[in-house]
């Protein structure tokens, strides 16, 4: 086994030849069964593709949700039926260049954060991981977010500032949520991350707001907001020149019209079903009775702690301590408090997940106990509300109280305790032990060292 | 206003014509077995002023009502319709005074959920020459007795005995139309009765034309024609029944074929509606037959046009390809929250080998989440009309169909398909299966809703467990806060160190 993880072409093959099995099972399924292997969602785009291809918007076709360039990416399936399949291979491809990109990112700067070993294990959380590995070859498109956060990441850490702001409002672009890696990569940015040794210099000159301000804007930082923002507005504009309204309508808008009343995963979900119907229920049932005229609304609070904590707390209180760490905090927080969730969206955080297990601190597999609990409560929460959606969804049987209810709270109470491991691991003090890892980069002994001397120094001066 | 009243007998029930007793103003005999349908014209200026109004508006409107109650069909009456109100409805060019319809629908037929054309309307296809209207409306109206209550007050004076007894006939009609069209400039409502014993006997009161036909089906010479002979009367003017004998071309033909539909159970959020087919024999030899499902699909439940686009599933459903669906389709809304009424589709079948064996086909079709309720246990019942199901043939070259006095146009379907084509209707059987519902043209089903009753702490809880999940995180975070600062890791040890 440890000599299967030991090399990477062994890690890299098996990958690719997981996805190309199913790449060629999904060819087969699809002709041979009317049962679909390919996801529906693809049909969406390569539709979307064909109404391009043909000059038309992409937004001729019905739930068509997302930028023109996934049509445009999406252009050779039109060319003929054999290459229908290629956005698979190319969602496949997306993946394996995901999961080196983990390596590198968990490999650190030099190479030398992590043995490859290692880092080949923590990959292949990815790499290997059949769920990534079905999602993005069945054709869904959630998997290419995990390329585009993973290289942000990679290139973010490796200090190329103009290729991660251009990452960034790209990602932006294509599914809004990254813009919450806005704030923690700004943050993390600072001058001990540019300039180590400018760093120390200015540190003693700060005192007046106007100078912490100044300090704040440090090059780096001003580059990648403009660039990133000048990105994601170029192709906002294109598009919008391009396509018009339905392309404002359909890619931004309707998530913020959106009922989201079918059943998901999220907390929300049979509180907006009853509120959304509010407004159209006779006046003798009991809950319009006796619920006060005017509706609290709670369910259009719902961003609130949502962004609050994953775009504000969480890159504020634990960017600096460790970004690639926080990016997993941050959009855990973003799908387990959001108004729909649904398990495509776990591959958002899956992708982050390497560089957070590796991490000396986690306390997930530190403590293999406290890790096989959260693993079977999160499973297991999540068992529970499927059983009662099946129930729903083919018995007919009305599971929406307590059923669904009842489940969704408790998986998100799991997730939320989960994020609570999360958040304090990473704000933990590195645990000191012989040839381990930090996070930083750097190995243990000659962060602590380090450490200590750069302190020392500071407070010499 | 004029009159015509046709009663339409099986062979071997034709009725005497020495029996037809003629006067003056009346005719009249006894147990006379026959199918009838009475068809009345308005012009313009008989009609009350609130009716007027709304036709003036319209460039043609054609209302069509089925009963819900299983009925046999005789020819030549034979078309279709799946039981309920529907309305096709074009607007006057230059006329953008629609608003009146939905009302004017709801005061004569009884509640409907109908807003307006624009909103509650959905567009048909509409060709250089199509014949048929530009929009369609459908409502599950189960009886005509809020029609009968405005016949009776609008259009019958007070002693008029024959009319009263005429308009209450209709609660027992299995199909009335309303037609008009700007052409005609004239209201025409036609409604039609199945096979029963009638004593016979019908006054001339008022000295407008009235015409009563007693017509037996014949053997016609060609396949695309259909054959009548009888008697045609004109009451108060002639003084016999004359002798009649006609044949004309029709587009509606009857089989000896017949379905039922019935959802598959369990029904879930997926429905699937099975229509149980007797035969799989196209009903003529020569010419191109395929056969057809025209569904009418209230908002609660609709087909998901891209499931059906592919051809290995529509094929384990021994279905062939969408001819028709009503476009846009809404796939994700509530029902609650549209006003469209709902969509057509139409599914050309893919029957197994031609055999006299009865075969099935699936429709696989999706619910709409619907408002919740209480007091059901979360469960809301829905009523889904039978489909109509046909063999569409293609007549010989140079067939020709001109409108013959039977004919009945703007039925959602016909327009669909090319001028040659001829229909060959199957008989739809009511479900007994479940023993629920004897006799009647509908499918029902159980849609899970929210139940009201249990909801009471959605909310409260909701907010409790939000809170609590983004307070736990918070206090996560301040205990990082805390022990850490903000800043790097390295920092937090720096200060430490300084503290000391």
């Amino acid at each position: 086994m440890s000599r299967f993880f030991s090399s990477p072409f062994l890690v890299f093959s098996s990958a690719i030849a997981l996805r190309v099995i199913l790449l060629f099972y999904g060819l087969w399924q699809d002709a041979n069964s009317p049962l679909k292997y390919t996801d529906i969602d693809y049909y969406v785009f390569t539709d979307a593709s064909r109404f391009v291809s043909q000059g038309l918007s992409p937004y001729k076709r019905d739930t068509y949700r997302y930028t023109p360039l996934l049509a445009w990416l999406l252009l050779p399936t039109t060319w003929s039926s054999t290459w229908f399949s290629f956005g698979k291979v190319l969602f496949a491809i997306g993946d394996v260049v995901a999961g080196w990109l983990i390596v590198l990112v968990l490999r650190g700067e030099d190479g030398k954060k992590m043995g490859m070993e290692r880092a080949l294990k923590f990959a292949s959380i990815w790499l290997l991981n059949p769920m990534v590995a079905t999602i993005s070859t069945r054709g869904s498109s959630e998997g290419l977010l995990g390329v585009m956060v993973i290289s942000l990441l990679w290139a973010i850490t490796k200090k190329k500032i103009a290729l991660a702001a251009v990452l960034l409002g790209l990602g932006v672009h294509f599914k809004i949520y990254p813009f919450i890696y806005a704030p923690s990569i700004i943050w993390w940015l600072d001058n001990e991350q540019v300039n180590p040794e400018k760093a120390k210099s200015t540190k003693k000159k700060g005192g007046s707001i106007v100078d912490l301000a100044i300090n704040f804007c440090n090059g780096p930082r001003i580059k990648l907001a403009i660039i990133s923002f000048s990105t994601f507005m170029t192709l906002n504009t294109l598009m919008y020149t391009l396509y018009g309204t339905p392309f404002l309508q359909q890619t931004y808008l309707h998530h913020i019209t959106r009922i989201d009343h079918r059943h998901n995963f999220s907390p929300y979900n049979t509180l907006l079903y009853l509120s959304s119907s509010l407004p159209f229920l006779p006046p003798t049932t009991t809950i319009t009775a006796t619920q006060p005229a005017v509706n609290l609304n709670l369910e259009s609070l719902a961003f609130i702690p949502q962004l609050l904590l994953s775009a504000v707390f969480l890159p504020l209180l634990l960017a600096k301590k460790d970004l690639p760490s926080t990016m997993l905090a941050q959009t855990f927080a973003f799908v387990t408090f959001n108004k729909v969730c649904t398990s495509q969206y776990f591959i958002w955080y899956t992708i982050l997940l390497p560089p957070y297990l590796s991490h000396t601190n986690c306390s997930l597999l530190t403590t293999p106990k406290l890790g096989i609990i959260t693993l079977t409560l999160w499973i297991a929460t999540q068992a529970l509300w499927l059983q009662q959606a099946f129930n729903l969804e083919f018995l007919g049987l009305s599971t929406f109280v307590p059923g669904l209810f009842v489940s969704s709270l408790l998986f998100f109470s799991v997730n939320c305790w989960i994020l609570g491991i999360i958040v304090s691991d990473i704000g933990r003090k590195v645990v000191v032990g012989p040839g381990r890892l930090n996070a930083r980069g750097e190995s243990e002994t000659r962060s602590v060292v380090e450490g200590r001397g750069g302190g020392r120094g500071k407070g010499k001066r | 206003m004029r009159q015509r009243i046709t009663y339409l007998q099986q062979p071997q029930d034709s009725v005497d014509p020495k029996l037809l007793g003629v006067t003056s103003n009346t005719i009249s005999t006894k147990k006379l077995d026959a199918a009838r349908e009475d068809r009345v014209t308005f012009g313009f200026d008989e009609l009350p002023q609130e009716l007027y109004r709304v036709l003036k508006a319209s460039h043609e409107l054609h209302v069509r009502w089925v009963s819900r109650d299983a009925y046999d069909t005789i020819s030549p009456l034979v078309s279709r319709l799946s039981p309920g109100l529907h309305a096709f409805y074009t607007p006057q060019r230059n006329s953008n005074n629609s608003s009146l319809l939905c009302p004017t629908l709801k005061k004569v037929f009884g509640e409907l959920d109908c807003a307006s054309p624009e909103e509650s309307f959905t567009k048909l296809p509409v060709e250089r020459f199509s014949l048929s209207a530009a929009t369609q409306y459908y409502s599950p109206l189960s009886t005509l007795n809020e029609l009968i209550s405005y016949l009776t007050h609008k259009l019958c004076k007070n002693t008029d005995a024959e009319c009263l007894s005429r308009v209450s006939k209709l609660n027992s009609a299995s199909t009335l139309d309303v037609d008009f069209d700007t052409i005609s400039h004239a209201l025409t409502i036609t409604a039609f009765w199945p096979y029963q014993a009638w004593d016979l006997s019908i006054k001339n009161t008022a000295n407008h034309r009235l015409e009563v036909g007693i017509l037996t089906v014949e053997k016609p010479t060609q396949p695309e024609e259909l054959s009548l002979g009888g008697f045609l009367t004109v009451v108060g003017e002639d003084t016999k029944p004359s002798p009649t004998l006609f044949s004309f071309p029709a587009r509606h033909h009857p089989t000896t074929q017949f379905f039922s539909s019935a959802f598959l159970s369990p029904t879930g959020l997926h429905p699937t509606l099975e229509l149980d087919i007797s035969s799989s024999k196209a009903p003529i030899e020569e010419g191109s037959c395929s056969i057809h499902a025209h569904l009418t699909l209230p908002r609660a439940i609709f087909a998901d046009k891209y499931q059906l686009s592919d051809s290995l599933f529509l094929a384990s459903k021994n279905l062939s390809t969408i001819r028709y669906i009503t476009t846009p389709v809404d796939l994700e809304a509530p029902a609650y929250t549209m006003s469209i009424w709902g969509s057509s589709l139409l599914l050309e079948l893919a029957p197994p080998k031609p055999k006299d064996e009865s075969w099935t086909a699936q429709v696989p079709l999706h619910l709409r989440y619907l408002l919740p309720n209480e007091g059901k246990y979360g469960q809301e019942r829905l009523e889904i009309p039978y489909p109509v199901v046909f063999w569409a043939c293609t007549a010989d070259e140079g067939s020709k169909f001109p409108i013959n006095p039977f004919d009945k146009v703007n039925l959602g379907y016909e327009s669909l398909f090319g001028g040659r084509t001829m229909f060959y209707h199957l008989d739809p059987v009511p479900q007994t299966t479940d023993g629920v519902e004897g006799g009647e043209l509908i499918n029902t089903l159980s849609v899970p809703v929210l139940d009201l009753g249990k909801s009471k702490y959605v909310e409260v809880g909701t907010a409790v467990v939000v809170t609590l999940g983004f307070a736990w995180v918070l206090w996560c975070l301040f205990g990082v806060w805390r022990r850490e600062g903000y800043g790097s890791i390295k920092k937090g040890a720096e200060t430490e160190r300084k503290n000391k």
